[in-house]
């Protein structure tokens, strides 16, 4: 057996976060607020502070104020959001902690803009949501590595870290290799965060740092995974430049000049719904096509967005110059000109599902998610995909899970014995992740990227389903799956790119498998063959697990009787 | 594919560029001091190169027309 030492670089930490976007930044912080003397190492693929989306989004967090009710706030979300498959325990949490993460942000180097009675400065996204926005730069997460600097964190950027490693159930370390110079990586660690986001599959442009690299190790390792199957949200974007048009969903004409969802949007939601990609489908179905948002009549982006936007809320210069800058390239790739924009449902994803319970710890010991990779796997927000229909619960959730997260993690790692890894699992993963730079010939990464984008993107498959076409789906990602085998890579880059194609599999067999077994309706979740929301039989979460290498689904109920809001 | 100019008489060897790329499109010539366009095929035009840039020296020209978009009906 090989000795550990020769089998690459060997680290060891008291605390491996892997991740360093604003949920791990939260987390290293809260970690170190809490025991100045832990050692915390956080990892990243590209360089921390950068990653994320949280420096490209919409720079919004959401919370809800003392003056707000959290009842008022729960009831909305369970009725509305999240149609009772929520863990209102935590949902209530959210609540009732995101008014004081908006001031510990603060303390951690973000601006929080504030008004003259030192009140966060704040928009609703429509009168008569419950809850406030607040707004921050797209600074925010180099701001907090900065102040994460300062209080002894150290970074390793540019390594990919692929797997976990373990000791029975226990995780104690991950293995992964630097993109630059292909070094092995074995991180030895008492506890492990997970914070590199969720599944995005590499399809939406700027917003497709999610590559569930995160969902995909910790679904290796043995760890539960729930709502898989709400891990399908798209945004409209612009057909000529593939660019988010916000606001188009409640302006959809089709080629014949009819509106296609004034009747089920008579006025602007929370958000975005399925339901509108459904409207979608059916018209360009009946050859109705092509679909054009009215620009002119986009209230979203003609009054919320400048609103949202202004310098009487915030002046936020980086932010400005970058949405300017997008966006203005964007609309200048733009053939037709006048208000009426082919507009077509861009597949994100958001996929989720790393189950977590209220200390953000994963089925397995040692193993903690946070942020994206376990939005949906806490399931605080119900039956959604994130950001779900709540906008700001991204920046919201990534510091509410990062400060649970990070004040269990201390707890959990005082207390752990020393990490033991086996170098002999760490040999047969280091063989496993280089095996594509071995081969001289294959299939390349990108080959089999838009494969699996050909399969989530259809509307048929991933929004308005049914089980044939589920079925359908499924079997192709499993064919896809066999060729996982025969990728190549050149180097250390598309060796990166070799593990995300993994990842994407992955998540993708999940989210078939979990979607023909909801058979219902509910919230973001559109089945043809089950339109009906039906309480009876489907108050479920369904928790997929990896037992030997099989993909088990089981179901668990909803604990309702113990919720104040019932179904 | 995305074009990546970088004016290399302005730039200054900072790295914000090769920090900035969340999608690692830039590599480190150490030798000269300047990045490397390595891998410009996977960039998705998020600009965040060309605006931290503290002395102007990239423009990210999109192509948008190349983008690669699977069906969706």
């Amino acid at each position: 057996m090989a000795k550990l030492e020769s089998l690459g670089k060997v680290i060891s930490t008291d605390i491996l976060i892997i991740g360093g976007g604003i949920a791990g930044l939260s987390a290293a912080i809260i970690a170190k607020e809490m025991s100045p003397d832990v050692d915390v190492l956080i990892v990243d693929k590209a360089s921390s502070g950068w990653g994320g989306k949280a420096n490209k989004g919409g720079g919004n967090i959401a919370y809800v104020d003392p003056k707000d009710s959290v009842d008022e706030f729960v009831e909305y979300h369970v009725h509305n959001i999240g149609c009772f498959l929520e863990d209102q325990e935590l949902l209530r949490a959210y609540a009732e902690e995101s008014r004081g993460n908006l001031d510990r942000l603060e303390s951690w180097g973000v601006h929080i803009f504030r008004d003259e009675d030192g009140n966060p400065k704040y928009i609703r996204w429509t009168e008569g949501l419950p809850w406030r926005m607040a707004v921050i730069d797209q600074d925010v997460t180099l701001n907090m590595l900065q102040h994460s600097k300062k209080q002894g964190t150290r970074f390793i950027d540019r390594v990919a870290m692929i797997d976990l490693l373990q000791d029975g159930n226990r995780v104690v370390g991950g293995i992964g290799f630097s993109i630059i110079d292909g070094t092995c990586y074995i991180i030895k660690a008492k506890a492990i965060i997970l914070a590199n986001g969720d599944q995005n599959y590499r399809l939406m442009r700027r917003w497709s740092s999610g590559r569930g690299d995160g969902v995909a190790a910790a679904y290796r390792a043995g760890a539960q995974m729930r709502n898989a199957e709400f891990g399908n949200f798209i945004n409209w974007i612009f057909v000529d430049s593939r660019d988010v048009c916000q606001g188009a969903e409640d302006v959809l004409y089709n080629a014949k000049g009819k509106h296609i969802t004034k009747s089920i949007r008579p006025a602007i939601e929370a958000d975005l719904h399925s339901k509108e990609v459904v409207a979608w489908w059916k018209e360009m179905k009946a050859g109705n096509g092509p679909i054009y948002a009215n620009m002119a009549e986009n209230k979203i982006l003609n009054e919320i967005v400048p609103a949202f936007h202004s310098n009487a809320l915030a002046v936020r210069p980086i932010a400005t110059a970058f949405w300017d800058r997008t966006i203005g390239k964007a609309m200048s790739a733009a053939t037709k000109k006048g208000p009426m924009q082919e507009v077509i449902p861009g597949f994100i994803g958001e996929q989720a599902p790393v189950r977590v319970n209220h200390q953000m710890t994963t089925t397995l010991p040692g193993l903690l998610a946070i942020g994206d990779v376990s939005w949906a796997g806490s399931a605080w927000q119900g039956a959604v995909p994130p950001p779900g229909r709540m906008r700001g619960t991204g920046l919201g959730n990534a510091v509410f899970s990062g400060a649970r997260g990070g004040t269990a993690v201390v707890k959990y790692a005082s207390k752990a014995a020393p990490a033991k890894v086996n170098p002999a699992q760490a040999e047969a993963l280091k063989e496993s992740m280089f095996a594509p730079l071995k081969r001289r010939s294959g299939i390349q990464a990108q080959e089999l990227v838009r494969a699996i984008q050909d399969v989530m993107s259809p509307v048929g498959n991933s929004i308005c389903m049914r089980k044939e076409r589920l079925e359908k789906a499924l079997g192709r990602v499993l064919e896809i799956k066999a060729k996982l085998p025969e990728l190549c890579a050149k180097d250390w880059h598309y060796l990166s790119a070799c593990n995300e194609v993994k990842s994407m599999v992955t998540s993708a067999e999940m989210f078939f498998r979990a979607s023909i077994e909801r058979k219902e309706s509910r919230g973001w979740f559109m089945r043809e063959d089950y339109p009906e929301m039906d309480n009876k039989k489907w108050l479920k979460w369904i928790i997929i697990q990896n037992r030997k290498g099989e993909m088990v689904i089981s179901t668990e109920d909803v604990p309702i009787e113990r919720y104040p809001i019932k179904a | 594919m995305n074009t990546i100019k970088i004016d290399m008489d302005l730039c200054s060897g900072c790295k914000t560029c090769y920090d900035a790329c969340f999608v690692n499109v830039f590599r480190w010539n150490k030798e000269e001091d300047i990045p490397i366009v390595a891998y410009p095929e996977d960039c998705v035009e998020c600009n965040k190169c060309e605006l931290a840039c503290p002395v102007n020296a990239i423009a990210v020209i999109p192509d948008f027309k190349s983008i690669y978009w699977p069906p969706v009906v």
